[in-house]
């Protein structure tokens, strides 16, 4: 431990970052302290203290002058060192879910950075706490415009990640056979070659021929087997590149939009048209009078036009049906 | 001496000529007509600098294109060796031809070497050096003074612009030396003069950085067209250089200086705005417009330039995100702050360096697009804020190469993060490798970009590992052998002790006491029978160590030292020179010294040990690399999915390289001699790899020795070698002098003319042949009408 706060240098830079400001505890005493901040205000303080303060609810941060009210489950650890960062990342996570447009949707590369731009504006007033109420006006203004957009957007964006990751697991696998395969043919090479000696050397036990003649052979035929395999590998290493590119085509755009889903159709695109008549928007009839007026059958969804269309059609129904082809048909 | 090869005439500076320079010369020609690359292995010490220089000279000079010709070359000393050739060579033209060509040579190395400036010339560091200048130089510098602010220029700078711009210096070849002087008497700035002549240059002689660094080389050689002629000298080590070219290491401490840095600029912006508003507006709307480029041409040294990037990328505009000072310099914060992050691991991490960033996006919300443009859009920023003190900025602008980088390339490089210095260290020292493991992303530019690029060293062996690693294609890669009256060097490999145990510095055997005793009897034996100076190498400092310190124990440095003094490499270098000089001394002055050292140190890249200085050196082991070493390992796994060289090939090939290059200390040209000793028993497999002019002089008999066998063969060469031999019995045969010379052409014409008689004769028969079988074939005789005859008119 003293050696680690040698190394980092000044002795008042650790009592800051390893010191409790709420309890005054250091990682000193306590090996194991962990810091946690919460969202509200960023103000850091150690897991005990978190534990201690608000399991009984939420209470106002126990740092001085701070006067916001903290919730337990809202504490989280610190992944950056720097709390402005921390607070300015999660800024940018909500300005990120709303302004997510793509270059594709820009005419022009200008365009595009000008947008970029005005949303890099934006976002830079809500970390200084620039203007902010105007600016949050302006994020939520926009978020209730483009809601169609960003959300498909969204879905664009999971879904490249997702195959990134997919390209990456399959890459990572590949490099992973590749190797094992390398490993194989240097196993088999050694084996080749023990078993090449050991040939050499029984022949040169029998006692058949000329000695130097035996070795010299043996060489080259172990030479031979080598220098086929090194052939022999390099191809299948080529099939198996090509097979492996010919999966993810790189330069290809991942996916064409989604058209855009067509409403539920329970007939299966068997439309019902009307033949013979043409329903009018109204028909003298007097027993509709009290249906047309009354709350009671309005409240309960009483259509009159959709009455008159299915008396009408129920009135038509029997015109195109010839009872003599009907029988014959079946 | 003035020969023609083929119509060219060659001048030549020295009387006579090693028939390999001229091989080596009619091959140069031939790569050079050809228009393509070339890989030429040529023996160390026999002259190689001044056949190539005399060659391209005269092809130069005899051609109406006049191709400029980049000579690079490894250290400072070699860049003044070739000036110094490059001055005879020009000096014997004149007097031969009787008239002054006009001409002019140049050689350029950082600052820290040209600079006259009395105060910054006094810095340690190079980049500091560097730094400092151009707070002395920069255009807006300038343009405050002219507005009458109190700021400080370099006078020897300002002087330049006095004089005539293409004119600064006068024609001619000049040493650095001979540069030096010249500025100081004219003061003029040396640095400047070489780097604003190079555009009117014949020759220009630098180091490999500034044409292969992309940070340096997009400034310092842009404007070098296309058909000049490129050559690496001593380029074994070239696909290294390549590599370190494009990797960066990043520590906390460089985080939290960079991270200082940025808030420096913070302030900057914020003091500007205050004062000079419009200066950051004028910036911003440029970015706007994408315009680039037209001030930075002319700004003749910027703070940083781009790292190697596509070319559609840099006239792209910057990104909308970062076009804003202040935004950039929050995103930049923003990168820091995430990278000290990553830090914090306690275990090792390597990835891609697509997943790194799916990584940093996820948490940061920063985009690839903005990443890759960080290098460019610091550049800008820091020339519009007017910063002066640049040298704090430093590990800033390594940040932003290493966003840029990584952003750039998905594929050849790899991201190693090491928490702990060794296995053992307990308190965490992390550092972020981003290291290159493709040599051919760095060196690509300069294939694609000129037509002839000539790859030589002493030791190149195997040549076709290079153009492989290095991704071109060659017109002729050749290794020529030495040729020699008498045997003047001795290899040979020791693979037994005396007591026939087998010696190796293999990992399982390399602490054995027999072996270790063994090695040691070597040495003892070496010291006793070789006059003056013995260089032994060793694999790695820490077995060297580990070695000397059982020698100790065994008391076989007591007997040694009664023959020689001992001298001992250390990774400092000022203690190595010291030790060098003390090794020369005592090798001058007859007691005789032995200097241990390092296969892969200082001493093996680059020190002579010519003649007296070195009559015997001892390789002990085989100088492989370390293997655990990660980077390493993605480096091979690179090289075996890629390239399809696999991990045992480049290994040997790597360590075989390092032992030649070692072997080849001793032997500085043809007068010299030495004796070259492999001891390891993996030699002897391997000796195939060694560069044929070794190979040429290893007979199978002196492959497979054991000490007592090895010391009686050496004490016969070094019987042979004490005897006088007179230079005539060379004559002729491993030097010529202009009728040999004119012998030899005669030969080869006589050959060639047999050889085209021969062709022409298989032609003649060919056509016969052929004439025959038509005959048959033209039974009817259809053959000979004319089928025009038959169309109806
Ligand atoms: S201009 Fe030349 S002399 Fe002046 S500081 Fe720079 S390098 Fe040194
Ligand atoms: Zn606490
Ligand atoms: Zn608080």
């Amino acid at each position: 431990m003293s050696r680690l706060s040698l190394k980092n240098g000044a002795p008042k830079e650790i009592s800051d970052e390893d010191q409790c400001p709420v309890c005054k505890s250091s990682r000193y005493l306590n090996r194991n302290m962990r810091f946690l901040v919460n969202p509200e205000c960023y103000h850091k303080m150690c897991e005990s203290c978190v534990d201690r303060l608000f399991s009984s609810g939420p209470r106002v941060c126990p740092v001085a002058g701070c006067n916001r009210t903290l919730r337990r489950q809202r504490f989280r650890p610190q992944t950056f060192e720097d709390i402005q960062i921390e607070r300015e990342v999660d800024v940018r996570k909500r300005v990120a879910k709303v302004f997510n447009r793509r270059e594709d949707e820009f005419d022009s590369l200008l365009d595009y950075n000008n947008y970029l731009n005005e949303v890099e504006d934006l976002t830079f007033n809500l970390i200084h706490k620039i203007d902010v109420d105007a600016t949050e006006k302006k994020l939520k203004a926009y978020e209730e415009a483009n809601k169609a957009a960003i959300r498909e957007n969204e879905v664009l964006a999971s879904q490249e990640t997702q195959s990134l990751q997919a390209q990456e697991a399959a890459e990572k696998e590949h490099a992973r056979l590749r190797r094992e395969a390398a490993l194989r043919e240097a196993e088999e090479e050694r084996r080749e070659r023990a078993e090449g000696r050991l040939d050499v050397i029984n022949q040169l036990a029998r006692g058949e021929g000329n000695a130097d003649e035996i070795a010299r052979q043996g060489r080259r035929t172990l030479l031979k087997k080598s220098t086929a395999r090194r052939v022999g590998t390099g191809d299948e290493m080529d099939t198996s590149d090509s097979a492996g590119t010919g999966l993810q085509f790189k330069g290809l755009r991942r996916r064409a939009r989604p058209e855009p889903e067509k409403p539920f159709e329970p007939f299966g695109e068997v439309t019902v048209e009307h033949e013979y008549f043409v329903l009018k928007g109204h028909y003298a009839w007097d027993f509709l009078d009290t249906a047309r007026t009354s709350q009671t059958y309005r409240a309960g969804g009483y259509d009159i036009s959709e009455y008159c269309s299915r008396a009408l059609t129920d009135a038509f129904a029997g015109l195109a049906v010839f009872v003599g082809e009907e029988q014959t048909a079946t | 001496m003035r020969f023609n090869i083929d119509e060219l005439e060659v001048l030549f500076p020295y009387p006579r000529i090693y028939p390999e320079q001229y091989a080596y010369m009619c091959d140069l020609k031939r790569t050079l007509d050809a228009g393509g690359h070339c890989v030429l292995e040529m023996p160390s010490g026999t002259g190689k600098t001044v056949s190539l220089l005399s060659l391209i000279i005269a092809y130069q000079q005899n051609s109406p294109e006049k191709r400029k010709l980049i000579y690079c070359s490894r250290t400072m000393s070699e860049i003044e060796k070739a000036l110094a050739e490059l001055r005879q060579l020009m000096a014997f033209r004149t007097e031969q031809l009787g008239y002054e060509e006009e001409f002019r040579g140049l050689g350029l190395t950082s600052r820290k070497n040209l600079c006259l400036h009395p105060s910054v010339k006094r810095e340690k560091s190079g980049s500091v050096v560097d730094a400092r200048c151009r707070s002395l130089t920069a255009g807006f510098v300038k343009e405050q003074k002219e507005k009458g602010e109190d700021v400080e220029l370099c006078i020897y700078h300002e002087n330049l612009d006095l004089l005539e711009p293409h004119n600064l210096i006068p024609p001619g070849v000049w040493t650095l030396d001979g540069l030096l002087q010249y500025g100081e008497q004219q003061k003029q700035c040396p640095y400047f003069t070489a780097r604003r002549m190079m555009p009117f240059c014949n020759v220009i002689i630098y180091s490999y950085h500034y044409l292969l660094d992309p940070k340096i080389a997009e400034r310092v050689s842009r404007e070098l067209s296309k058909d000049c002629i490129v050559v690496f000298d001593e380029a074994h080590n070239i696909d290294n250089v390549c590599i370190e070219s494009l990797s960066i290491d990043l520590t906390e401490d460089s985080l939290r200086k960079a991270a200082r840095g940025a808030n420096n600029l913070d302030r900057r912006i914020t003091e500007m705005k205050a004062s000079d508003a419009q200066k950051l507006q004028d910036e911003y709307s440029k970015l706007v417009e994408g315009l680039r480029g037209a001030d930075q041409a002319r700004e003749e040294d910027q703070f940083m330039s781009n790292p190697a990037l596509p070319d559609d990328l840099l006239k792209e505009a910057v990104p909308g995100n970062i076009r804003r000072a202040e935004h950039f310099v929050s995103f930049l914060k923003r990168f820091i702050e995430y990278l000290k992050t990553r830090m914090k691991v306690l275990h090792v991490i390597s990835e891609t360096p697509l997943s790194f960033l799916a990584h940093l996006k996820e948490l940061t919300f920063i985009e690839r697009k903005p990443l890759r443009f960080c290098a460019e859009r610091l550049t800008s920023l820091v020339r519009t804020l007017e910063l002066t003190n640049i040298e704090d900025y430093q590990p800033l602008q390594e940040v932003a190469t290493f966003a840029t980088l990584v952003a750039t390339y998905e594929h050849g490089f790899t991201l190693i993060l090491e928490p702990f210095e060794s296995d053992t260290a307990t308190v965490p020292n992390p550092v972020l490798h981003f290291t290159c493991l493709d040599a051919a992303i760095a060196i690509k530019p300069v294939f694609d970009r000129f037509s002839s690029v000539i790859i030589t060293s002493g030791t190149i062996s195997p040549l076709e590992m290079y153009p492989r690693m290095l991704g071109f294609t060659t017109v002729i890669q050749e290794s020529y052998t030495m040729t020699l009256a008498r045997k003047t060097f001795l290899p040979m490999i020791i693979t037994r002790g005396s007591d026939q145990n087998t010696i190796s510095t293999s990992f399982q055997v390399r602490n054995d006491p027999s072996v270790v005793r063994n090695y040691g009897n070597i040495l003892i034996e070496f010291c006793k029978l070789t006059p003056d100076g013995v260089v032994v190498f060793f694999p790695s400092y820490l077995y060297m160590e580990s070695i000397i310190s059982m020698w100790q124990g065994m008391g076989i440095l007591d007997t040694v030292w009664k023959y020689k003094l001992i001298l001992v490499e250390t990774p400092d270098s000022q203690e190595t020179s010291l030790a060098l000089e003390t090794y020369r001394t005592a090798c001058n002055n007859g007691r005789g010294a032995v200097l241990l050292c390092v296969a892969r140190g200082k001493v093996s890249e680059g020190i002579d040990f010519d003649h007296h200085y070195g009559r015997a050196v001892i390789n002990i082991g085989v100088p492989y690399q370390y293997t655990e070493s990660r980077i390493l390992k993605a480096r091979l796994e690179f090289l075996r999915e890629n390239y399809r060289i696999r991990e045992s090939d480049f290994l040997s090939f790597d360590a075989m390289r390092h032992a030649a290059q070692c072997l080849g200390r001793v032997l500085r040209g043809k007068d010299d001699y030495g004796i070259m000793v492999l001891a390891d028993r993996r030699f002897l497999k391997k000796r195939g790899q060694l560069p044929k002019w070794i190979q040429q002089s290893l007979p199978d008999s002196d492959t497979n020795l054991s000490v007592d066998q090895a010391t009686a063969v050496a004490k016969a060469f070094l019987k042979g070698m004490s005897k006088a031999y007179p230079a005539h019995l060379q004559e002729g045969i491993s030097t010529w002098d202009m009728d040999d010379l004119r012998r030899h052409q005669a030969k080869m014409a006589e050959e060639e003319i047999r050889m085209l008689r021969k062709e022409a004769e298989m032609r003649e028969r060919e056509r016969v042949r052929r004439r025959v079988v038509e005959d048959e074939e033209d039974e009817y005789g259809d053959m000979e009408v004319d089928y025009d005859d038959l169309v109806p008119v």
